[in-house]
């Protein structure tokens, strides 16, 4: 794992969480990631492209084709109503473990 | 929901791949702008700014593939690939999936119908209620009327036992009877129509309700239609008869037909699968009541009391009793009946006698079948060879499959390389197999119909109709599918799975110069070993076929006893055209007259049975001045023959004359006996001249013997011959010269001067201008019908011999591929040998070596499996031992031949290898 990825297995929740506030477009993901983390995470297209796929696949958002902010075509996601369900258990699972590595960690 | 959307995406994805593709492309040129502009904006320089985008997004094409691989279409998409690439890969190398292919396909189509017929012939369960509790009063496999026997005797009964059982069933839920064999019948449907020949079934009035045997629509015989002689002319047809002769009328039921000329109301149709308890060859398609027996059977005063022996009987039997409770109550009615035959005063020791007779309960779920009795053991050997054979195929797909695993391994090895995954390759493997079990499947679909099909005409001895379905049973199909599909995936995954376990280091880096180059003895083991196992299973069925040939010809070349070529045997029967016993002695007489003036008939004869038959018309006898010893069956064979008998069938006389046309009805009543006659009764010699009574109703004795015949075959071709007594027919008359039932004569014989088949024509020219309405019910040479008796024999030893040269061609096969691959394989080191100085006869004595000990190895081996199961068919020979070393000899002087054959070529390219090509490639 590099320096920058993200914690792996996470990817899709961060998408999802990332969808969740307004409809947006590949990079303009990537781009809210990297600021909302301050650097932390960084994510590549490489990884980025092919979870979009899967997700739209298993039906958690859906895709449209838009005009993006500097006037060009992008394609733009959308969380599904299954996408935001996947979104609040995959959030909860999270905290859940979280809290459990941090009471390792400090015990 | 998702389910659909996610198939029309995927389903987009397969057949619009460019629009597809395009919009990835926009996507992924959208991200790059946006990545740039980004970068732009923080302040890098333009190039820069392009290349850091460029590097984060790396290769656009890896990106696309795995932007693609998320969605289902890509795996189907690979799928075909691998079929794509799989089946170009078979098909490059023709000879041998030609081979592995076909081998399956004989396999799997011989197994199929093998097995068919004998699930029909043994294994069948009748189609009514409850089979399982259905019993049979002995085995119930004799045919024909007797008289003068004890009750039981041949599992036959009469009429007045078997009625009282019926309505007095003791434990059992039900007993019913049936007439012991089926009768042909002249059945006319309108006023104009031709006559048809069938067979018609005489039955109880409960037989329908025993079995539980539903109509297919109408009604079945009720014990309302069977309760008086010659009333209720019911009859119920089979669907057979309904379909084929009545054009399956929806309205038959009621509606009359001619049977004998007699009317009969038609009052139902049954099933398609029901064919009467007693499976024949022909089956009946006619089902009477028994009352209607005199119709039927043209025989006045069958149902007498005690007279004619001619039902076989069975049961049902209920929970509520125990077998043994069945059989003790069976006995005593058969012990009541017989004691109140006997008059006032019997002796004991008759007493005892009685009582010792029983008849056997069986069980008759299968019904009783006369073609399992005679095909039973055939049957078994013949499924023992087609296993044998499928095993055969199966090693020659296991051999290529192995061989194509071993030479893939570099490949294998470069693919995992470079990056594909392991189950890619199992996969691919896999699927290759599949194509090969599938292909050979399909054509075995094929072959298995046409070889049912033949098997059935052979079986069925020429008969128009059999029971017999010739579609290949389902179940036996899957299986031996099943077997072929395993032994593709054992033989074909085992290598790659091993090849794809291994990392790709050591194979790739092997110096290829090297024997372990070929992927190292151990690895060839499996595949000689293979080898052998195909040539022991070679010998052991070519030392079947052997046997059985020998058998075969040892059984057509024994000495029947009379002439055996240009004789032609019809068989007719005047009660059929409606003739009655007056009229007999002068249609008998017209017949031969004008049979013997036919063109190219030497002599021309009438006799009630045929020279071989299965059947014979027998009656006791007494010789004035010889006391039989108690219980000395005093029965014989009889045959009535016209005056040109002997001279037609070329029955030698040993001693005094044959029968003549002299003999008639007003001179002395003569008859010649044969010689197994004279040595039971006439051991001193002196037959002629002697008198013996005959047992026959309205014609009194004593005849004298004028002369003793050689003795000649009966039915089954393995027995002694049997005693024989030969009357004049025209002495078979009542006491004024008038004909009785007796007279009838059913066989004609004509010795030809040319070829028997020439004469058909002429013979039933001839019988028509005597009388249109006389059938004529078979017209065969005297070979045909000889092989009608030994139509098993014919049938497996034909069928061995096939299936021995299909296994040896196999086997053959076989040894060459592995052979030659091993040859290809070693070739590099063959190139060495050679440039280091070996002969091209030392390099193919090399490989020689190696075949030779694979032959011995299986020669040697197989032996005592093939003395053993020789052993096993002892009952099967004739005249042969189990272990004639010449069939043994043979047999393994032909494997032999074949092997070194097939060894001979690849020793011949390995000597021919060239060590500059063969060092060179890599």
């Amino acid at each position: 794992m590099g320096q920058n990825d993200v914690v792996q297995g996470t990817l899709e929740m961060l998408i999802l969480k990332t969808l969740a506030l307004e409809p947006m477009h590949g990079y303009g993901m990537a781009l809210r990631i990297e600021q909302v983390s301050e650097g932390v995470f960084r994510v590549n297209p490489g990884s980025l492209l092919p979870a979009l796929a899967r997700m739209e696949r298993a039906g958690r958002v859906k895709s449209e084709w838009r005009t993006s902010e500097n006037n060009r075509r992008a394609k733009y996601y959308m969380l599904t109503a299954r996408g935001r369900k996947a979104l609040s258990d995959e959030s909860e699972t999270w905290n859940r473990q979280a809290a459990a590595i941090a009471r390792i960690m400090e015990a | 929901m998702r389910f659909f959307k996610n198939l029309a995406r995927g389903a987009r994805g397969l057949f619009r791949k460019e629009s597809v593709e395009r919009e990835m492309d926009e996507e992924l040129r959208e991200f790059l702008d946006a990545s740039v502009a980004d970068k732009l904006n923080r302040g890098m320089l333009p190039e820069q700014a392009i290349r850091a985008a460029r590097a984060e997004m790396g290769s656009g094409n890896a990106l696309k593939h795995r932007i693609r691989s998320t969605g289902w279409e890509s795996s189907l998409e690979i799928l075909l690939q691998d079929l794509r690439h799989s089946l170009r890969g078979l098909l490059r190398t023709p000879g041998f999936t030609f081979v592995a292919v076909l081998s399956l396909a004989l396999g799997i189509g011989a197994n199929t119908a093998i097995f068919t017929l004998i699930r029909q012939v043994m294994l069948h369960n009748l189609p009514v209620r409850d089979p399982q509790q259905l019993v049979t009063f002995g085995t119930s496999e004799g045919d024909g009327i007797l008289g003068g026997i004890d009750l039981g005797m041949f599992d036959q009964f009469t009429y007045d036992f078997a009625h009282q059982l019926e309505s007095q069933p003791g434990p059992f839920s039900g007993v019913a009877y049936y007439s012991s064999f089926p009768p042909k019948v002249s059945v006319r449907n309108g006023g104009a129509e031709a006559a048809v020949q069938v067979s018609a079934s005489l039955v109880s009035g409960n037989y329908f309700s025993v079995l539980g045997a539903a109509p297919f629509f109408g009604r079945a015989i009720f014990p309302s239609d069977a309760d008086a002689p010659n009333r209720s002319a019911v009859v119920v047809i089979s669907h057979h008869y309904w379909q084929q002769i009545l054009s399956a009328d929806p309205a038959i039921v009621g509606k009359t037909i001619s049977v004998n000329s007699t009317p009969f109301t038609v009052v139902g149709v049954m099933p398609e699968a029901f064919h009467g308890f007693k499976q024949e060859l022909e089956p009946p398609d006619l089902w009477v009541p028994i009352t209607m027996v005199e119709q039927i059977m043209l025989q006045p005063n069958m149902l007498t009391p005690r007279s004619f022996y001619f039902l076989h009987m069975f049961a049902r039997r209920s929970t509520q009793s125990t077998l043994s409770a069945d059989q003790a109550w069976l006995d005593r009615q058969i012990h009541d009946y017989v004691r109140a035959g006997e008059g006032a005063t019997i002796a004991a020791a008759r007493l005892q006698e009685i009582d010792r007779l029983t008849v056997r309960l069986i069980p008759g779920s299968h019904g009783v079948s006369f073609m399992r009795t005679q095909y039973g053991m055939s049957l078994k050997i013949l499924m023992a060879v087609v296993a044998i054979v499928l095993l055969i195929a199966c090693s020659n797909l296991a051999n290529f499959l192995l061989a194509r695993g071993v030479s893939r391994q570099r490949e294998i090895a470069t693919r995992l390389a470079l990056g594909s995954t392991r189950s890619r390759i199992v996969r691919q493997s896999l699927i290759e197999s599949l194509i090969l079990s599938m292909a050979g499947g399909a054509f075995g679909l094929a072959i298995a119909f046409a070889a049912t099909r033949a098997l059935i005409v052979f079986v069925a001895e020429g008969a128009t109709y059999t029971a017999l379905d010739p579609l290949p049973d389902t179940a036996v199909l899957l299986f031996t599918i099943g077997v072929s599909l395993l032994a593709g995936l054992l033989f074909g995954l085992a290598p790659a799975l091993h090849a794809a376990r291994s990392s790709a280091g050591p194979v790739l880096s092997a110096n290829t110069r090297t024997v372990s180059s070929g992927g190292g003895s151990r690895s060839r083991l499996a595949p000689k070993a293979l080898v052998v196992a195909q040539i022991m299973l070679s010998l052991l069925l070519l030392v079947g076929a052997g046997l059985f040939l020998r058998t075969l010809r040892n059984l057509q070349g024994q000495d029947y006893g009379f002439e055996r070529s240009r004789l032609l045997i019809a068989g007719f029967d005047a009660r059929l055209a409606g003739y009655k016993p007056e009229q007999v002695p002068e249609l008998n007489r017209r017949l031969v007259d004008r049979l013997s003036t036919l063109p190219g008939v030497r002599a021309a004869a009438l006799s009630s049975t045929p020279p071989i038959s299965m059947g014979s018309w027998r009656s006791s006898i007494s010789i004035p001045g010889y006391t039989p010893q108690p219980k000395e069956d005093m029965g014989s064979p009889i045959n009535r023959v016209s005056g040109q008998y002997f001279e037609a069938t070329g029955i030698p006389l040993v001693a005094g004359r044959a029968i003549a046309p002299s003999d008639q009805a007003g001179t002395m009543k003569v008859a010649v006996i044969n010689e197994t006659m004279v040595r039971r009764f006439f051991p001193n010699g002196g037959a002629v001249g002697r008198s013996v009574k005959i047992n026959i109703d309205a014609v009194a004795g004593p005849w004298q013997i004028v002369g003793v015949a050689r003795d000649t075959k009966s039915g089954d071709p393995r027995e002694k011959a049997q005693r024989m007594i030969y009357l004049p027919l025209s002495q078979i008359v009542g006491k004024n010269g008038e004909g009785i039932g007796d007279s009838f004569a059913y066989s004609i014989a004509l010795r030809t001067s040319g070829e028997p088949a020439a004469t058909i024509q002429d013979l039933r020219t001839a019988i028509a201008s005597v009388d249109p309405n006389l059938p004529l019910l078979q017209v065969r040479t005297i070979q045909e019908h000889l092989e009608t008796f030994m139509s098993h024999e014919a049938l497996i030893s034909r069928l061995t011999v096939i299936f021995a040269l299909l296994a040896l061609l196999l086997a053959c096969i076989g040894l060459y591929g592995v052979m030659s691959f091993n040859v290809a394989r070693r070739s590099n080191e063959i190139g060495i040998r050679i440039a280091l100085g070996a002969t091209g006869g030392g390099v193919r004595w090399m490989v020689l070596r190696e075949s030779i000990l694979l032959l011995v190895a299986g020669l040697l081996l197989g032996l005592p499996i093939s003395l053993g199961a020789a052993n096993m068919v002892r009952s099967q020979l004739y005249e042969l031992s189990p272990f004639d070393p010449a069939i043994l000899l043979t047999s393994g002087a032909v494997i032999a031949a074949v092997s070194l054959f097939a060894a001979w070529l690849p020793a011949r390219r390995a000597s021919a290898v060239d060590p500059m090509i063969a060092l060179r490639c890599e």
